[in-house]
């Protein structure tokens, strides 16, 4: 890639300001097996404000993205290469923006803590297990608050009190005494938005937030974050294999294989141009409303290959119906702006070419 | 809670007098008395027993007496704090216990809290650091500690004292402060002679409650709450030590409540080996010489320290884990 990092915050995304552009990023993790290259150099940016969706198979590396920007891959994992920008803006400073390389920070040190929880945060899939079980609600949001905001006890607790309110929590002073067993999975899960909502995040990562939740309590969430997302003019990382989520609510969506980024686009170009076959395939895979029955859905042929072995060429090529023999299983195509707002990494639409990314 | 700490007290006092029946009958059980010991002892000596002498024993003792009679005597003495007397020592059980009880406590303890002191820590460290060089060492010492009986370690350093420190070993007391009343120095007599006790008896327990810690944080540290924590910018120390270690206690604390017992009888093998007069070698020739009164208070204490423990652990689980909470 070749592309040079300015350091301005205009977007590939017409119209649109970035508040964190990744940049090549390798994310690799050194287990018994051998390594396993989870990340091969994503590249993407995400913009202020808006929802964006990422999505691709299981083991295409949409978590670990998350954990990557919010450097908190743990070992055996490591990030081995690439640039994280975050592009914070200061509302006491007239918005000023300031440009963090979280990269250079270190993953538990003072300067990302500082971030971590304030500036970003995560929802995590299962609402089941990410709250501490020996610990009350209010006690661990009260815990982000009086970390990051600087206030006692009694105002954290008010806080702590009017979030849950403003998740739609019944009861919310009574819910702050109680325990994360004590709650149903819709009402923890309000629980863990609360939380990570406790200290107005500028980007929130949620990952696959409603996979574990049935469809009322889905659609109740969905439209919780939606309308938090405007109230708080937050950036929200909607990372699911639901393309029906996406579709309800993302502005922008990413596309992922195998550890990278093959497809960045506006809604309705992801739905209705997609460029990469991969795109397409997803698409194709999945039932419509008004198909005909004798229609077959179209599963995508062929497995991920395993992350621990490389692939030479287009890491999607094996799959591929349209790969081009001598080209695509050869070389490494690179993502490139093919419209407005639309990025994409094949060479169906651009000849641009980018050298093997493996890290060794 | 409180309707179900005193549920739990009355099915301790049903569990208390089944033990005490069962136990009194276990220790009556072995053919003979200590009577029969005792004669045979005076005929040896060449004094001739008559038919007088032993009758008069016999009363003393009440051994005509039908053994739940007998049994009711103790039990009722029991409660009301009369032990019984040793047949052994010829002295009330009450006075024989209380001597020494202060010492073996005192041990346990210690070494108890040594124990705990050691592997919490380092099992956390263990456990963060896996699968490092020092996780490495830690395991190699924690396999040695399980596997070396602690009779050998007592032997082993009482050597080291007595070569490299030239420390007097065995017993409590140097020679000089032995019958000496209380003074500062023989505190600090006292407590050179006592660690090497407390170090064995630390040693073996250290090494079981470190692996457990480690395996036990282990899984935690692998909980979405972790990540959770994590993700709210909290210091990694804090998120080790309160969101993680708490919630990987359980086993330790029900280890904790079973080992209250063992503060009784934990240190026999060393306290033999090292001749420390501490209650357990005690119990061992009670339950050998068949003492009746004095094996049977015994075994009733560390029935009570069982069950007390158990109680103790339930109610320190409930505090630590809010999910198993009693209405």
């Amino acid at each position: 890639m070749n592309q040079s990092s300015e350091s301005t915050t205009k977007s590939v995304f017409e119209g649109e300001d970035t508040i964190i552009k990744v940049r090549d990023l390798h994310t690799y993790f050194y287990t018994d097996l051998g390594i396993s290259r989870a990340l091969n150099g994503v590249n993407l940016e995400i913009p202020r404000g808006k929802v964006m969706g990422v999505v691709g198979e299981s083991g295409c590396g949409k978590s670990v993205t998350a954990l990557s920007i919010m450097r908190m891959v743990a070992k055996p994992g490591k990030i081995v290469q690439g640039d994280i920008t975050f592009f914070r803006k200061d509302k006491k400073k007239n918005d000023a923006i300031e440009e963090i390389n979280l990269t250079k920070l270190e993953g538990m040190g003072p300067e990302m803590r500082s971030i971590r929880g304030a500036q970003m945060s995560m929802i995590f899939q299962e609402p089941m297990t990410s709250l501490n079980p020996s610990y009350t609600i209010g006690d661990q949001i009260m815990e982000a608050i009086i970390l990051h905001q600087n206030v006692d006890k009694v105002e954290a607790e008010r806080r702590a009190v009017e979030i849950l309110d403003g998740v739609g929590m019944a009861n919310p002073s009574l819910i702050v005494k109680r325990y994360p067993h004590e709650l149903s999975g819709g009402m923890r899960q309000r629980a863990m938005i609360s939380l990570a909502l406790s200290c107005t995040p500028a980007v929130l990562f949620a990952d696959e937030p409603t996979t574990a939740l049935d469809v009322t309590t889905e659609a109740q969430i969905l439209d919780l974050m939606r309308d938090l997302q405007k109230r708080i003019d937050m950036s929200i990382v909607f990372i699911t294999h639901n393309l029906g989520v996406v579709a309800q609510m993302c502005d922008y969506v990413t596309v992922m294989y195998l550890g990278r980024v093959v497809e960045q686009a506006t809604i309705d170009d992801t739905f209705y141009n997609p460029m990469h076959p991969y795109t397409s395939s997803l698409l194709r895979s999945i039932p419509h409303v008004g198909s005909h029955q004798k229609d077959r859905l179209k599963p995508i042929r062929g497995v991920v290959p395993d992350p621990y072995s490389k692939v030479k060429g287009c890491p999607f090529h094996p799959r591929c119906d349209k790969a081009m023999r001598g080209l695509c299983d050869v070389k490494v195509p690179g993502l490139t702006v093919v419209g407005k707002s639309h990025t994409v990494r094949c060479f169906l639409h651009s000849d641009v070419e980018e050298e093997s990314t493996y890290v060794q | 809670m409180i309707n179900y700490i005193f549920r739990r007290i009355g099915y301790m006092m049903v569990t208390l007098a089944i033990i005490a029946v069962l136990g009194y009958l276990i220790v009556e059980l072995p053919p003979g008395s200590y009577l029969e010991f005792e004669i045979a002892r005076l005929r040896q000596q060449g004094g001739n027993v008559s038919q007088d002498q032993i009758k008069a024993l016999e009363i003393r003792y009440g051994l005509n007496d039908p053994t739940y009679v007998r049994f009711f005597k103790w039990i009722t003495g029991f409660v009301r704090g009369d032990f019984g007397e040793s047949f052994q020592y010829r002295q009330e059980v009450k006075d024989l216990i209380g001597q020494r009880l202060a010492f073996t406590i005192s041990i346990s303890v210690f070494s108890l809290l040594l124990a705990w002191g050691i592997a919490v820590p380092v099992g956390v460290y263990s456990a963060t650091h896996r699968n490092t060089i020092p996780d490495y060492i830690i395991t190699v010492i924690q396999f040695l500690g399980l596997s070396i009986p602690s009779f050998l370690v007592a032997l082993v350093l009482m050597v080291v004292a007595q070569r490299v420190f030239g420390q007097q070993v065995g017993g409590l007391f140097s020679d000089e402060f032995q019958n000496a009343p209380w003074s500062f120095a023989r505190f600090i007599d006292l407590l050179k002679h006592l660690w090497i006790p407390i170090v064995v008896i630390a040693f073996g327990s250290t090494a079981g409650l470190s692996r457990i810690m480690r395996a036990n944080l282990l899984d935690v540290l692998g909980m979405q709450y972790v990540q959770t924590a994590r993700s709210k910018g909290l210091k990694e120390n804090k998120v080790i030590w309160k969101h993680a270690v708490k919630n990987a206690m359980h086993p330790l604390i029900m280890i904790l409540g079973g080992s209250l017992p063992g503060i009784i009888s934990g240190e026999t093998v060393v306290a033999i080996v090292m001749n420390i007069p501490t209650v357990g070698p005690m119990y061992f020739n009670a339950q050998l010489n068949q003492d009746l009164y004095l094996a049977a208070t015994f075994l009733m204490f560390l029935s009570i320290l069982g069950v007390l423990g158990n109680l103790l652990a339930d109610i320190a689980l409930a505090w630590v884990d809010p999910r198993i909470r009693f209405e």
